[in-house]
């Protein structure tokens, strides 16, 4: 016998079902598996080829050297080395002859010839080993001179190692800027292909639900908007899934490339997938729209043609206005509910959006993807049963203010 | 009972329905007949709240039919609709699951069901693998799997062997035993007559006939008198017009006053009578009188021969 649940946990209940046979559905066919492989493969490939064909930057810098070297020139370029994330190992030779040779046999990235004051380099001069080498010398030096004029070591190393200065912007804020952006691009990327997909998924199962009749079966257990509900769901669990293996993907990736990977990304992460889940919510719902309006799969691209246009354009805008998110029209833009997914995470990680703002569009995000909802179970119910030729955008709303 | 009272619904320039009512009690077959186009989708689909109509209520036991009260209802759309891909098993179980039964509830009712409709064999089958009468064995356990009151199946025997409609024949008959009310439609009128302890006909969105289907026969003014002879002998009663092909079988169709016993009795004298009959026509017969027709045109007999429009 059906139990005796009430309406609201029968709702919980249909909903679940719903969602649950969907993620059934997309997982155990190949298309996931198989999308999620290659995005994977991608994404880690990309962290491989910059380590193997990175520019050095984690490669270990060999200076060769002949005497004569001022005192602490080795320990002074290990720290100079270290300011710019890079290990020196410095290599003596007996004459310069031998360190040259060294040179121009890729031994060595550069040799200092003590007793003609020379870097050598084999082709081009490499302007980072140059400054280092530079710096390092410059202050081995210093320290020698300090020795010579009867300083103590103690004496010398206070000298020597002034407080620092911390780099910061004029808004007070640290060196994040340059990782809002990473991540913020990175992750309109992953979000503009994750709803691409799954947008898809949505719109494709509406219209075979449609196409194969299985929808008056359906909607004769359960409301359109239970349906709706479900399949949105079951579709975004998937989609969440696919984008947190590429997100760890990502991360491992930056790992293996050698790219320091800053603390900050793990507080960033937890806001993206709040965004990414707004954003996902407002467009498979529109693409259910789409799909409630045509009976045919053939039918579904034009249908949805004026959503996959805002998609791309809300994605494009990132470029555009994501550098700047301090400016008045990134401020607006990024509160407009297609836009705010994309646009928004970006200006949260760069600092420039207020409380009020992020709160406004996620709101505004929150109450249009709920009026979509709605409107999308109406039109469902109302063309549900006219078959063939696709409806309008323009003959939807029609047919929802008679009914 | 389901009650069905006034039904209008026009689509554009075409009234689909026009004041269509019927009504159905606990325990009772209602056949709703018709051809193709007569209105039977479309009342069935308002029965199932699946359309808005213009004007008419549709209630069970004085309730309308709101989301509550349609989750005791089974529904058999005409357009066969599942997923392709889904297994048997899963499908049943899904819309037990629907229908909001719990898990443990939801696969019993499906086992049960499997292995009264003789599907115990294909449970790990998709649905696209099955045989299209297999496929509407699924279909139809999708619809009974709820233990529902209301029972509306669009075209139920369409497209079955005689075997499979007997079998189907049976479960129906069981379900109803048990208290359903059982609208089931057809555009074979005379198919599911002796199913139907009622009959609703419908023309043109029309209802043109209802009633007991023996009482309907028999009311009829005509009778077939039907005369089988065992060698081929010319027989030629006076004031009878007899039609035959091989002097074996003679037909004549005659009023229902006709003196039948003396026509046999005449036959008889002329030669060994293998077989006779006199009868009053088919449902089929009785509806198109009832619409002033002799024969249903080519059109409509195209509609009624081919299976309802996907």
């Amino acid at each position: 016998m059906p139990d005796d649940r009430n309406d609201s946990m029968r709702t919980t209940h249909v909903v679940r079902m719903i969602a649950r046979r969907e993620i059934y559905e997309r997982l155990r066919g190949k298309t996931f598996t198989v999308l999620t492989g290659i995005l994977v493969f991608i994404i880690l490939a990309i962290g491989v080829i910059n380590r193997v064909a990175g520019d050095g930057g984690a490669e270990t810098i060999l200076v060769g050297a002949t005497a004569p070297i001022p005192i602490g020139f080795e320990s002074a370029i290990a720290q100079t080395g270290a300011l710019v994330d890079r290990t020196v190992a410095v290599r003596p030779y007996g004459d310069a002859e031998s360190a040259r040779r060294a040179v121009d046999d890729g031994d060595v990235d550069v040799a200092i010839i003590g007793s003609e004051r020379q870097m050598v380099f084999s082709g081009e001069i490499d302007d980072d080993v140059r400054t280092i080498v530079q710096q390092a010398w410059t202050a081995a030096e210093i320290r020698q001179g300090l020795v010579d004029a009867g300083l103590s070591p103690a004496q010398v190393s206070t000298v020597l190692s002034p407080p620092g200065l911390d780099a910061v912007t004029v808004d007070g804020d640290s060196d994040n800027m340059g990782l809002a952006v990473l991540t913020g691009t990175l992750t309109a990327i992953l979000l503009f292909i994750s709803l691409q997909t799954f947008g898809n998924y949505v719109l494709v199962g509406v219209v075979e639900e449609k196409s194969t009749a299985v929808i008056e079966l359906l909607l004769a257990r359960v409301r359109a908007d239970q349906l709706l509900a479900g399949k949105v769901i079951g579709i975004g669990v998937v989609a969440l899934l696919q984008f947190v293996l590429a997100t760890l993907a990502g991360l491992v990736s930056l790992a293996i490339s050698g790219t320091h990977v800053p603390g900050e990304i793990w507080s960033t992460l937890p806001v993206t997938i709040v965004w990414f889940l707004g954003g996902y919510a407002l467009y498979s719902t529109l693409f259910a729209l789409a799909g409630s309006l045509v009976s045919r799969q053939e039918d579904a691209p034009g249908a949805a043609a004026p959503i996959m246009t805002a998609l791309v354009g809300a994605y494009l805008l990132v470029f555009v206005f994501g550098y700047v998110p301090e400016s008045g029209a990134s401020r607006i833009l990024s509160i407009i509910p297609p836009i705010a997914p994309f646009l928004m995470p970006m200006r949260m990680a760069a600092g420039a959006a207020s409380v009020a703002e992020i709160v406004a569009a996620m709101v505004l995000l929150l109450a249009t993807t709920f009026a979509v909802w709605k409107l999308a179970g109406k039109v469902y119910e109302q063309v549900l049963l006219r078959r063939g030729s696709r409806i309008a955008w323009r003959d939807a709303l029609a047919l929802l203010r008679r009914a | 009972m389901l009650l069905v009272d006034g039904l209008t619904k026009r689509y554009g320039s075409l009234l689909a329905l026009d004041d269509v009512g019927l009504r159905v009690e606990r325990g009772q077959i209602v056949g709703f007949l018709g051809p193709n186009g007569a209105g039977k989708t479309t009342t069935m689909r308002a029965i199932m709240q699946l359309i808005t109509l213009d004007r008419g209520v549709v209630t069970w036991d004085g309730n309308p039919i709101d989301h509550e009260v349609r989750q005791r209802f089974g529904y058999m759309p005409a357009e066969r609709g599942m997923y392709p891909r889904m297994k048997v098993r899963d499908h049943l179980v899904y819309y037990a699951k629907l229908s909001g039964y719990r898990d443990a509830a939801a696969a019993r009712s499906a086992d049960e069901w499997l292995e009264r409709l003789d599907l115990s064999d294909r449970r790990g089958d998709t649905v696209q693998s099955l045989s299209s009468g297999n496929q509407q064995r699924v279909q139809l356990a999708l619809a009974l799997l709820n233990e529902p009151d209301v029972l509306v199946l669009d075209e139920p025997f369409s497209g079955l062997d005689p075997i499979a409609v007997e079998m189907l024949g049976d479960v129906l008959r069981e379900e109803v035993a048990r208290g359903t009310a059982l609208l089931l439609s057809s555009h074979q009128l005379d198919l599911v007559a002796d199913v139907c302890s009622a009959v609703v006909i419908v023309d043109h969105g029309r209802v043109v006939l209802r009633g007991d289907v023996a009482e309907l026969r028999s009311a009829s003014t005509t009778r077939y008198l039907d005369v089988e002879f065992a060698t081929p002998t010319d027989w030629a009663p006076d004031g009878v017009a007899l039609t035959t092909d091989d002097k074996r079988r003679y037909r004549a169709i005659v009023d229902r006053t006709t003196d039948a016993g003396s026509l046999i009795a005449a036959a008889h004298a002329r030669g060994e009578v293998v077989a006779y009959s006199f009868a009053p026509p088919d449902l089929s017969e009785v509806f198109l009188s009832a619409v002033g027709r002799d024969k249903l045109d080519v059109a409509e007999r195209n509609r009624i021969d081919s299976p309802p429009d996907a």
